[in-house]
């Protein structure tokens, strides 16, 4: 697992709430954070609108990987949403041309259960932001700091 | 989709590549004939252009032509203001981009004008000939011609003028539309024909056409070859394929491009392979969304602007249009007709094509915008998204307007579908291209109103009152960062009042997300700017007609709470007479109606009144979260209503300190309601309009406070020193205190000084203790007449009331006399004398130590003057004592002399003020009456009261007790005194009915006794002087008899002769004594069942009385008779005689009891008062008997 987040580094990791706030938002470089921001933050339309198609299927309901949201030259952005719209964006490199969708999944899989642990906690008032030193460092994890 | 072979396949030619990418194209705009509306000359006024266009768009953007082959063809038309001639070049490519036709406004007066305009036409004509058609001047002149297209008479054009024009006198141009039309029908013929005339052309023998770019490509190739000759077929179909859609018959078109497109394919022709694609597609979306493009009416405004060709968008689709056909029936007549799915990837194709050439990188760029418009009306919103995306990816040499627009272009479409997100960044992009260093002319003001538009798609409302405070709206960084941005543009272009007001709104609202080090820059910078312009709470409008809402700084200072303040309570107005109102039998209803409501709305109102023209005050704590020294200065409230005016407080708050305590004041100027807002302040160069509505953790939106017509005030000053320290109670101004002995009196000059605005018409004294009323109307008195004499008190004036004070104690000592009474009444006793004799006084004279008990008594009971009656009662006397506490157990008497106040027109509203004075009364015993008694006087009118008096106090003092007899003692001395005093005479007993009971009777002796003693007392050290009373004293039965006047009245005669009590008889030895006994009821009520009885006895002077006299004397006759009634005022008499044996002193004790009743007869009352008692003759008669 760890080779597998060597290779695909993760650069910011976001959570955003059913509002549309961000709830947690981690760049691997905080000078250049602002961009990953605005990165964030248009795809939330697109996750909006993945969200909004009123024809899925019951499988689709099911699924909570959105696939990739944006490419650009240089990242590449993928999304998921929980069953509560709490969404998830990972901006990977795209220098890594070997990314699979199961790969990408397992980061979301890790991701959300970290989540659902910060979330557990019985002081964490939903809608809040997440402060939780375990979910950082699953996040600093999915990013290959630690 | 971009691809590397781009570079390889286009060596850049940059003269040739299309430099003018028109971002407003849709697809239909392939089957459009291009016009150019454009004004000439200067006379013309924009508005008419304008107007003109607008009616030629509406008129000419769709018409039908007729055609014996086909029937009805429709026929669209494109209308630009502006087409630089090099878009000309690409008319090959796609000849949907050759300007066909030219339409010219012009405004003449005179002859020269009239030639200019028609030198400015044709020259127009020459620029565009290479593709023009036809062309037509509309020309406003002075005069109206005979025939349209002939100039007026003294007007003609010159030779050289070919051009149909059209002339006008006014504005109104009656039949502009059939003239367009006209032109338009002319137009599509001319195509028409060109299209015939390419079909006809023989395949083979056809030139190759070319793009713009390519001509230079093809120098030396091979022409004749196999490859070139399909290419050049290729192409010819491709073209004939766009005029047949220009010409109205997108079936053909479809043909045509299908076989382009596989002929191209083969050769590997990319560009126009991509180019017959769209061709496919755009003709496809012509069928299938028939009203998906831009004929319709449009708003005036909107329609058509300068710069920006055709910004024409869908979506204001009439409701009239036609329903788009079903995609089947459609297969059957055009069998090439892409479906709706495949367009876009058909399209998606296509510009895959052209990207391979860095040329046509505008072609690409415009071919995405279209694609984007049919995947939104197709609503693949994510479709769409992904042809947008590829936009940014294409890598222009641009100029900065050019990137603007392309920016503005993909915000608008983003917009369009909902991407409010991506449309903002897109707008940010264009906004910053304003002003980048590459732009030569950066314009700081465009880039700011950008930058406006931008906010919305980041939830930034520029309203701060719109923000929540909690910052959950958004994405905060990216919020910091185009306020920043707002903030850089609006003072780049010289706006210091929007650059203050967008400062002052980060402030605001990102308080919470900025790191400390960001606050104190931002709050630096924000003095700096506010130094050039001070911001202020007003609402700013730009040229644009953007009106920037006002910001308040209410987290700088942040207040941590605010309340209104009472007035201090001797200010407070109160109600004049509070009149009880009916609230029918029910004090309490739990019926809550609506109880969350009323409860906050109840709450805000405050319950107090503040009063016109005095200063009332509101209390904040305020917090100065900077980390350094915070100056906020002009602090007002901010009110409604009435008129308030404010006083402005200025404070210094340090770094970083917690609440700090500041009072706002102010002064109503009027009688209403007023409501208080919030509070105004000026700090960090900014005024700001704190409103308790948009403050966080307020509770109260508002509060409403009532004020009341102005009222007087006055300064209270006493002749007595003040209290050291008294309990504060309400309204108390002032205090005065005294220490007075028991009886003491003394006076308090109490001066009123009205230091008001308002004459004093009114005033009312009344005191407040926790005695009962006769208590305190002993100890406080006043005259009410003496000050209502100097009223009314005019501003600054002054009244003096000299208050009363006497020390009310109780002089007697609580003894154990009250069960001797009681028991005394419940029993009568049998033996007679045992309490009315001097023998009996010992008894009851204290002795030290019971003093000492008395005193620990005195301060632990309480006897008023009228309860002594009710001794039998232990219940009553704890309940007493209970109650009269703070009275002995202190001996301090606390009370307030309440001044209640009003004047002018609070008067008339009915509110006053109460101002209290706090007078302390230290009473110090003086004198204490520790036992009492009586015994009879020498006259019968009389009898003696014997009082034990000690002095409590420490003084030698001086008692008189009457008017000649005075007794000095010694300090803390008992002494003795026998005090005259006149018995009760019978018609002060006389309220005594039938029905009247023994303690009524104590009550009226006990009273008789205390006005007529009189003692006073003076200290001779300390030359204080006091009276004494006796109220309250408590009397027996036995007493009760030697103090009132006897009901019977007696005449005793001796030998007939009539005696008086003191009298001295003599008689001698065997001497016989007639001695006669008359009776006289002086009741009003008849007796009955009396026994006369004259008894003889001997005092021994020792306390032994002898009846035993048998052997010293002898009777002669009844010594003891009945009376069986004596009637009111009846008389009754009775005789008998006595021989005395023996010499000596003899008493005759004459008495007359009533029959001793039983307790089981059914006696009524007044008998049972009557019954067993006994009326004795007092003093008892003496009689010497000397040895003869």
């Amino acid at each position: 697992m760890i080779l597998i987040y060597y290779y695909m580094m993760a650069v910011c990791v976001a959570v955003i709430g059913k509002d549309n706030s961000p709830k947690y938002i981690k760049c691997l470089d905080e000078n250049t954070a602002l961009q990953f921001h605005y990165k964030v933050h248009t795809t939330i339309d697109i996750i909006e609108e993945k969200l909004n198609v009123g024809n899925k299927t019951a499988s689709d309901v099911r699924e909570l990987f959105l696939g990739l949201l944006f490419s650009a030259e240089d990242h590449k952005i993928f999304g998921y949403a929980t069953n509560t719209k709490i969404k998830f964006v990972v901006i990977l490199q795209s220098t890594n041309t070997l990314l699979r969708d199961n790969e990408v999944r397992t980061i979301f899989k890790k991701l959300h259960a970290a989540y659902a642990n910060a979330v557990c906690n019985p002081f964490y008032v939903p809608g809040d932001q997440i402060k939780s030193k375990l979910f950082d460092l699953a996040v600093m994890e999915i990013m290959g700091i630690i | 989709m971009r691809s590397a072979v781009s570079v390889i396949l286009s060596s850049p030619v940059p003269d040739n590549k299309m430099s003018h990418p028109d971002y407003e194209q849709t697809a239909h705009d392939h089957a459009a004939l291009l016009l150019l509306l454009k004004p000439i000359g200067t006379q013309i006024k924009q508005k008419t252009v304008a107007r003109l266009c607008e009616r030629i768009i509406k008129s000419g953007s769709r018409f039908n032509v007729y055609d014996s082959t086909v029937g009805a063809r429709e026929i669209l038309a494109r209308f630009v203001r502006e087409h630089p001639v090099e878009n000309n070049d690409w008319g090959e490519f796609q000849t949907h981009r050759r300007l066909l036709g030219l339409i010219t406004f012009g405004k003449y007066d005179t002859q020269t004008e009239l030639n200019e305009l028609c030198r400015l036409h044709e020259t127009l004509k020459v620029k565009y000939g290479a593709t023009l058609y036809d062309s037509r001047a509309i020309l406003l002149g002075p005069v109206e011609s005979t025939n349209l297209n002939e100039p007026p008479k003294s007007f003609s054009t010159p030779s050289n003028f070919k051009t149909r024009a059209v002339f006008y006198a006014d504005e109104s141009c009656p039949d502009l539309e059939a003239q367009i039309a006209e032109c338009l029908n002319s137009l599509f013929w001319i195509l028409e024909s060109k299209r015939l005339e390419r079909s006809r052309e023989k395949i083979d023998r056809v030139s190759l056409l070319l793009a713009p770019f390519e001509k230079k490509d093809f120098i030396g190739l091979d022409l004749e070859s196999r490859n070139n000759k399909k290419r050049c077929c290729g192409r010819i179909t491709k073209h004939l394929g766009d005029l047949c859609l220009q010409a109205g018959l997108p079936g053909d078109a479809l043909s045509h491009y299908n076989s382009a497109a596989s002929i191209l394919q083969a050769v590997n022709d990319w560009l126009w392979l991509g180019a017959a694609y769209e061709g496919l597609c755009t003709a496809s979306a012509l069928v299938l969304y028939p009203n998906m493009c831009r004929s319709l009416p449009l708003q005036r405004n909107s329609s058509l602007q300068e710069g920006s060709p055709g910004k024409q968008r869908r979506g204001s689709q009439a409701v009239t249009l036609p329903t788009p056909p079903t995609i089947d029936v459609l297969k059957a007549s055009m069998p090439h007709i892409l479906p709706p799915e495949e367009i876009s990837k058909k399209y998606r194709e296509a510009i895959i094509h052209y990207s391979k050439y860095q040329n046509a990188g505008i072609i690409e760029t415009e071919a995405s915008f279209k694609a984007t418009r049919i995947s939104i009306e197709q609503n693949c919103t994510l479709q769409a998204t992904s042809f947008l995306n590829n936009v940014l990816f294409i890598n222009l040499t641009l100029s900065e307007q050019e990137k603007i627009d392309r920016f503005t272009t993909l915000s608008e479409l983003f917009t369009s579908f909902g991407f409010a997100r991506k449309a903002s960044f897109c707008l940010r992009l264009a906004a910053t291209r304003h002003v980048s260093q590459n732009n030569p002319n950066p314009d700081w003001q465009q880039c700011y109103n950008l930058m406006l538009q931008v906010t919305s798609g980041f939830k930034l409302s520029l309203d701060p009152v719109e923000m929540p405070s909690d910052g959950q709206r958004g994405w905060p960084a990216i919020q910091i960062q185009v306020i920043n941005e707002l903030v850089a543009a609006a003072n780049r272009m010289g706006n210091p009042a929007l650059a203050t007001r967008h400062m002052t709104f980060l402030l605001q609202t990102m308080f919470n997300h900025l790191t400390p080090q960001e606050r104190k820059d931002i709050t630096l910078q924000l003095q700096a700017v506010s130094q050039q312009c001070e911001g202020a709470p007003v609402p700013l409008v730009l040229d644009s007609g953007t009106v920037i809402p006002p910001a308040n700084l209410t987290n700088i200072p942040k207040t941590k709470s605010f309340t209104l303040k009472n007035l201090q309570p001797h200010l407070q107005p109160q109600k004049v007479e509070r009149i009880k109102e009916d609230h029918g039998p029910f004090l309490f209803t739990p019926i809550n109606f609506g109880s969350l409501e009323r409860k906050n709305t109840s709450k805000s109102k405050m319950d107090y009144l503040w009063v016109e023209g005095d200063i009332c005050e509101v209390s904040m704590q305020l917090i100065n979260p900077l980390p350094f020294e915070l100056h906020v200065s002009n602090m007002r409230l901010l009110t409604n209503g009435i008129v308030f005016e404010s006083i402005p407080e200025t404070i210094t708050l340090p770094a970083e300190s917690g609440p700090i305590a500041v009072t706002l004041a102010g002064t109503p100027k009027e009688v209403g309601d007023l409501e208080i807002l919030g509070f105004s302040t000026h700090t960090l160069g900014v005024k700001s309009n704190c409103r308790l509505r948009y403050m966080e953790n307020m509770p109260h939106p508002q509060y409403s406070v009532e004020v009341v017509p102005a009222l007087p005030r006055i300064d209270v000053a006493t002749s007595l020193p003040q209290t050291a320290s008294f309990s504060s109670g309400d309204n108390i101004v002032t205090s005065a205190s005294v220490t007075l002995y028991g009886g003491e009196s003394s006076e308090c000059t109490i001066t009123i000084t009205n230091v008001g605005q308002v004459p004093i018409e009114m005033i009312e004294i009344s005191v407040q203790s926790t005695l009962d009323a006769p208590t305190e109307s002993k100890i406080f008195n006043w005259s009410d007449e003496n000050l209502k004499t100097q009223l009314p008190l005019q501003p600054g004036a002054s009244a003096s009331l000299t208050l009363y004070l006497y020390a009310v104690v109780d002089f007697l000592a609580p003894t154990s006399r009250n069960e001797i009474s009681s028991s005394a009444y419940l029993s009568q006793p049998s033996s007679i004398m045992s309490h009315s004799g001097p023998s009996s006084l010992p008894s009851r004279l204290s002795s030290p130590s019971h003093h000492t008990k008395r005193q620990s008594e005195l301060t632990s009971s309480f006897r008023s003057g009228l309860s002594s009656h009710s001794g039998h009662s232990s219940l009553a006397s704890t309940r007493l004592s209970k109650l009269a506490v703070p009275l002995h157990a202190s001996n301090i008497i606390e009370g307030q002399l309440k001044i209640k106040y009003s004047g002018d027109a609070g008067l008339a509203a009915g509110y006053c003020r109460i101002s209290s004075v706090f007078v302390t009364i230290e009473m110090l015993p003086s004198v204490q009456i520790t036992s009492w008694d009586v015994l009879p006087a020498e006259t019968p009118a009389q009898f003696y009261l014997v009082l034990d008096v000690t002095n409590m106090t420490n003084h030698e003092m001086e008692l008189h007790y009457t008017q000649t007899k005075c007794i000095y003692m010694e300090g803390r001395e008992p002494c003795r005194i026998p005090v005259p005093v006149d018995r009760c005479p019978l018609n002060k007993l006389s309220v005594l009915n039938e029905g009247g009971d023994s303690a009524e009777l104590e009550r009226i002796c006990a009273e008789h006794i205390a006005s007529l003693v009189d003692l006073r007392w003076q200290l001779l050290g300390i030359e204080s002087s006091g009276k004494a009373t006796l109220s309250g004293l408590t009397l027996t039965q036995d007493m009760l008899d030697l103090v009132r006047m006897s009901p019977l009245q007696w005449e005793i005669t001796i030998n007939d002769i009539a005696v008086k009590a003191q009298d001295e008889l003599t008689c001698g030895l065997g001497e016989c004594v007639s001695v006669g006994v008359g009776v006289c009821n002086a009741l009003e009520h008849s007796l009955s069942d009396l026994i006369l009885s004259i008894n003889f006895y001997q005092d021994h002077q020792n306390g032994v009385n002898n009846y035993r006299l048998d052997t010293r004397l002898s009777i002669a006759g009844a010594n003891k008779v009945m009376l069986p009634t004596l009637q009111e005022y009846g008389r009754a008499y009775h005789e008998c005689r006595v021989v005395f044996f023996t010499a000596g002193q003899y008493k005759i004790d004459i008495q007359c009891s009533s029959r001793e009743s039983t307790p089981t007869a059914l006696a009524i009352c007044s008998e049972l008062i009557n019954a067993g008692h006994t009326w004795r003759y007092i003093p008892p008669l003496e009689i010497t008997v000397g040895e003869c």
